[in-house]
């Protein structure tokens, strides 16, 4: 224990050190202060009769709208948001961490250690996923308690909402650990794992793909890919879907739950053990 | 039977160039040994496989062949190291940490408890002269402060073995003697030190015996009293010591030189050396030093580096 702690000490040092920390939580905390300042509700009976939006009125007519379903609503498309953000952030302030770890004169000093390998790269690996919860937690839960202090709502699948995004984050970060160790370039890390991210969203109309391929060997290796590749935009769908207590995506097709999560923690899984056995197997 | 601090058979490692070509031997079936309280150099030319030994000591690299052991158990495990101390060449210490704070890390990562390392910090910072640095960023530092911090790190586990790959660099003249007189005490306590440096006068003052690697062999190894030692060569001075001398010492089958006023001969044996005293005093000449010449250790090992071609690893097919 003693030796993932140092590791995760370090590492959100070192995020300090370089302002992510400190520019991600800022970047939060503007967002949630002008929703804070810039949104007022005029909550009557549990529905909303008026609201202002940067101090002006909104037309609203003559009907009052479900100021529960309001808020639901406004949490489901904020989950989608972040989901999109806080995995981008999350692998912008982390992919580093192989790379910068491999680095010459800097490798020798944690190697030097009594430490296994593989234990060192998981420990770095829990220290950058503690990161990334750190943020998504922060944003979730402030804005959570924002949306209950300005509604009297509270709805507990919003922040439950945070744990598909951990997920997708996970998944995402052991292609980023796995590239590190191949590579040792934070670039190549960062730029592989979000073409992974958007070619697998690509992938999730892989049918229609499929369908407009000529050659059967093609459609084959789309749909191999397919199911090889972290199911991004389906996970973005679930975390919206999952939120919205089922209201969001109503007429999208229904998500799989074994297939998309399995297949995406398998690859995640195998990103992770790869990666391991290739950092254990290295010569500095 | 204690076993030795670190121990290497038959050590090889050829570094693959690529996946269709052959690779460079960097290390050729070396064999090492140091006992524990022992200080023993590692020097070599660049390329000469020094790096490449004290990387497979500590499990950064793989050896191709031989074995290689710390305290007994095998270099590879991780377990090999819980003793041991590192100081790397060039190393980087995270800047954005403090010198308390990269010493409390370091020391976790080496299995030390929190509570131990709060106060055994504070003593390591002062005995490498970083105490009123404690609380500095690391990359405030100047090259010599971080060398010493380096050593602070290597010693922070209070480990069995130090391996220190030029622990003076950088380093100015008071604190090379500083690092130098911390060396020499952990050696007395017991601690196996190996020191792997381009300077040879600091390992001239440091080490009791050294190997000196060349194209991924052990050139020579041993004591460096015997490595110096120049057989019967001495310097002889003293008043009297005229050109008739000289020819007497010559025409008795001695090689003499003259240098700033005093002899430099050499004798076949003892023997020879003492009728070339007792002619020389039988001659009146008033000896007042005679002492025998030893070469620098950079004369011995210059020789050995020129001796035997280029240097550097071996191509291999």
């Amino acid at each position: 224990m003693r030796v993932l702690w140092a590791n995760v000490e370090e590492v959100f040092r070192e995020a300090a050190a370089r302002w992510t920390l400190v520019a991600y939580a800022s970047l939060s905390t503007l967002f949630i202060l002008i929703f804070a300042v810039a949104v007022n509700l005029d909550v009557v009976d549990g529905a909303l009769a008026g609201a202002k939006l940067f101090g002006k009125e909104v037309q609203m007519g003559s009907r009052s709208v479900d100021l529960d379903r309001l808020v639901l609503g406004f949490e489901a498309g904020f989950s989608g948001f972040l989901f999109v953000v806080a995995t981008f952030l999350a692998v912008f302030a982390t992919a580093h961490l192989v790379p910068r770890l491999q680095e010459k004169g800097t490798i020798d000093l944690y190697l030097s250690r009594p430490v296994g390998r593989v234990r060192l790269l998981l420990s770095r690996y829990a220290g950058g996923l503690l990161l990334a919860a750190a943020n998504v937690l922060y944003l979730v839960g402030s804005m959570g308690l924002l949306i209950w202090w300005k509604t009297g709502v509270v709805h507990p699948r919003f922040f439950l909402g945070a744990a598909i995004i951990l997920f997708t984050i996970a998944v995402l970060l052991a292609f980023a650990f796995l590239v590190g160790v191949v590579t040792s370039s934070t670039a190549v890390s960062i730029m592989g794992t979000y073409a992974v991210f958007f070619l697998a969203a690509i992938l999730a109309a892989h049918t229609s793909i499929e369908a407009a391929l000529s050659a059967e060997w093609a459609a084959q290796l789309v749909r191999s890919l397919y199911w090889v590749f972290p199911k991004t935009a389906q996970l973005a769908q679930a975390t919206v879907f999952f939120v919205s207590a089922g209201e969001g995506f109503r007429h999208a097709p229904k998500i799989d739950f074994l297939p998309v999560y399995g297949s995406t923690a398998l690859f995640g899984l195998a990103s992770l053990g790869l990666a391991a056995r290739l950092f254990s197997r290295k010569d500095f | 039977m204690t076993p030795l601090a670190i121990e290497a058979r038959g050590l090889a490692k050829t570094y693959r160039k690529g996946l269709r070509g052959g690779g460079v031997r960097a290390l050729d079936g070396i064999d090492l040994a140091v006992a524990p309280g022992e200080v023993f150099g590692l020097l070599g030319p660049n390329g000469a496989g020094k790096t490449t030994a004290v990387k497979i000591l500590l499990g950064l690299t793989r050896p191709t062949a031989g074995e290689a052991r710390l305290q007994g158990i095998a270099a590879a495990r991780p377990e090999s190291r819980r003793r041991v101390g590192y100081l790397p060449e060039g190393h980087r210490f995270p800047g954005y940490l403090t010198a308390r704070q990269t010493l409390s890390i370091f020391g976790r990562m080496s299995g030390v408890a929190p509570a131990l390392l709060s106060s055994r910090i504070p003593l390591l910072l002062e005995r490498v002269r970083l105490s009123t640095w404690s609380d500095v960023k690391v990359k405030r530092f100047s090259k010599g402060m971080t060398q010493r911090l380096g050593l602070a790190a290597a010693l922070v586990h209070e480990p069995d073995v130090l391996l220190l790959d030029e622990p003076t660099d950088g380093v100015d003249p008071v604190g090379r003697r500083e690092i130098r007189d911390l060396l020499h005490e952990e050696a007395r306590n017991g601690r196996a030190i190996l020191l792997n440096s381009h300077l040879l006068s600091e390992i001239e003052l440091t080490c009791d015996r050294v190997a000196v690697l060349r194209n991924g062999t052990v050139a020579a190894e041993g004591r460096i009293a015997d490595l110096t030692a120049s057989g019967f060569r001495y310097k002889l001075a003293g008043t009297g010591l005229d050109d008739g001398l000289v020819e007497l010492f010559r025409s008795s089958g001695a090689d003499v030189e003259r240098v700033n006023g005093h002899l430099r001969l050499t004798a076949r044996d003892a023997g020879h050396l003492n009728a070339l005293v007792d002619a020389a005093r039988g001659r009146g000449v008033l000896l007042t030093e005679l002492s025998p010449l030893r070469s620098s250790l950079e004369d011995v090992f210059v020789d050995l580096v020129r001796s035997d071609g280029p240097v550097g690893g071996k191509e291999t097919p």
